[in-house]
């Protein structure tokens, strides 16, 4: 199923309540912009992951919480956390 | 006889022969001075203008000979009686075609004018010059081959006329290797991404399918996979089918079917895709299901299919020691392996990308170019582990559902370097792949924007490539 835009950026917000252990309406949504990824990936691939290395267009979600800053990078098939902790991950 | 009877009879003998040498002397130099005449007006002709002139210049007639097909109502009688008049002679009756009569101009005239002589006359059907066939003729360069595909105009990465703001000639020399080879169906190539939409109608005439007397695939511990069209490692079945859209996207470059008047052409007219599927409907999969692909295609490598070339559209940063050794276990058995250099903009040599960074000698690394012959700016690059560039931006190919759209990255690159691989297969046949990618890599045409970023230092041309 295809996913929206404001689909990536809800279940963005829920992902990173959960991992925070916050509530929703603590996470602040600071932009969201169209971007092109380098990979279908979205250049955030997981431990042990191939992607095909076609440019991809998606949004870039970049998300605030406790004074920090999150970046989720998302298109029509998925939704990543970029660098979280050092790591990647897919929602 | 007197002494001096003997003297005048004696000096008599002498004019004799002097005379007789020197008349034939003179007929020597009449001879000579015969053949000069002959050369000259040909050396001295007009030079030529009209089209016409201009095809017998080139067509070289070797001599003042021509074939002229008379109508068949005129009689054999009145042939001769022409050819009488117009003071030449009948060399030989082509008895096959009756009326087709080979005709000696004892003039030596000028070919082109005795040929509209005779086309003019009302019992002439066509009358042509007896070209001198050479090998000079076989030798001249032919013209480029082009695929009667509607989209073909759009494929600038095969033939770059400057289309959409591109430099002319930026492109791979397609319609020149062309005219030495479109592909074989006998050379197979393991598309091994997101699996291949099979069903595509400009890529179903030439997929893989496995021969009626192969078994099917086995596994110690998937069992008995029927393997008709290809392995899908996700699921551990049967069924390729894309769900992406990428894989039948790289399928397309290396193999759409040429000249079949839909959509485009691949680098190959004709050619056996066998598709293999370890990437999602996102476009990514795991580590282990791409070593369970290319386990299998080493099982039907030596199970006898002719599968000489992997096309790898994919990777990571990710370093695999399994992956490694299951590409070399491909390379024990002479299959090549091509693959995206990676999009992040960045030297290999620094931060390498996997599994196009492996030092395994079947592996063949691929930059992406743009319209401009200029590295996309997308594309990683590396003087020690990068090896060769080809068309990767706004490149047109097959997608989903009979579909086709433009699209960007070294994973559009990889295959255009594979499709040239499998044209040089299906003009060597026996070729190692040690061979193979020495040949691919030696037909690099070189770009000095690359002499610094890839090891060859140029792109990827198909016509040198099959020379």
């Amino acid at each position: 199923m295809s996913i929206s835009k404001q689909d990536a950026v809800e279940k963005a917000r829920k992902d990173l309540a959960r991992r925070l252990n916050v509530d929703a309406s603590a996470i602040k949504e600071q932009s969201v912009e169209d971007d092109d990824f380098p990979d279908m990936a979205l250049g955030a691939a997981e431990d042990g992951e191939m992607s095909g290395q076609m440019i991809t267009s998606g949004w870039r979600i970049r998300l605030g919480a406790e004074g920090k800053n999150y970046e989720y990078r998302a298109d029509k098939n998925q939704v990543r956390l970029y660098g979280f902790k050092g790591k990647n991950y897919r929602v | 006889m007197n002494r001096n009877n003997f003297l005048i009879h004696l000096a008599l003998a002498i004019v004799l022969i002097l005379i007789a040498a020197f008349a034939g002397q003179l007929n020597r130099w009449r001879r000579q001075w015969r053949h000069r005449v002959h050369i000259m007006p040909v050396a001295e002709k007009k030079r030529p203008s009209t089209a016409e002139e201009i095809a017998l210049a080139e067509g070289r007639p070797g001599r003042a000979e021509l074939l002229v097909k008379f109508k068949s109502n005129v009689s054999l009688s009145t042939i001769d009686e022409i050819t009488s008049r117009l003071h030449d002679r009948i060399e030989d009756r082509i008895e096959s075609d009756p009326g087709l009569e080979a005709i000696d101009d004892l003039d030596d005239a000028d070919v082109a004018e005795t040929v509209a002589q005779y086309s003019a006359l009302p019992e002439v059907e066509y009358a042509e010059p007896n070209y001198e066939i050479s090998l000079d003729a076989v030798d001249a360069p032919s013209l480029p081959v082009l695929p009667r595909d509607p989209r073909f105009e759009d494929q600038w990465a095969l033939a770059n006329s400057g289309q959409r703001g591109g430099t002319a000639g930026a492109d791979i020399s397609a319609t020149r290797a062309w005219i030495k080879t479109t592909g074989s169906d006998k050379v197979v190539v393991a598309v091994l991404d997101s699996g291949v939409d099979y069903t595509h109608e400009d890529l179903m005439q030439n997929m893989w399918q496995r021969p009626a007397n192969m078994a099917p695939y086995q596994d110690n511990e998937l069992g008995t996979v029927e393997d008709e069209f290809g392995f899908n490692a996700i699921d551990n079945s049967s069924d390729p089918m894309d769900e992406n859209g990428h894989g039948t996207h790289c399928a397309g470059i290396i193999g759409a079917e040429g000249s079949n008047d839909i959509g485009i052409s691949g680098v190959n007219w004709k050619v056996r895709i066998m598709p293999l599927k370890f990437m999602n409907a996102g476009g990514f999969g795991t580590t282990k299901d791409a070593i369970e692909a290319i386990n299998y295609v080493i099982d039907r490598k030596k199970a006898g299919v002719n599968v000489r070339i992997i096309s790898a559209s994919w990777g990571s940063t990710q370093k695999s020691r399994s992956l490694e050794e299951v590409i070399r276990k491909a390379y024990e058995n002479d299959i090549l392996f091509v693959a995206a250099s990676g999009n992040a903009s960045t030297s290999n040599d620094r931060t390498p990308h996997f599994p196009s960074s492996y030092n395994v000698p079947n592996v063949v690394s691929v930059a992406a170019l743009d319209r401009n012959d200029k590295l996309a700016k997308f594309s990683n690059f590396g003087m020690k582990s990068v090896a060769i560039a080809a068309p990767g931006v706004d490149i047109l190919s097959t997608w989903l559902g009979n579909q086709y759209e433009e699209k960007s990255g070294t994973s559009m690159a990889t295959p255009v370097v594979a499709g040239v691989a499998a044209l040089i297969v299906s003009e060597n046949p026996r070729i190692s792949v040690d061979e193979l990618k020495k040949k691919l890599l030696a037909s690099v045409d070189p770009l000095p924007q690359l002499k610094d970023k890839i090891t060859t230092g140029g792109r990827v041309n198909a016509a040198k490539a099959v020379e």
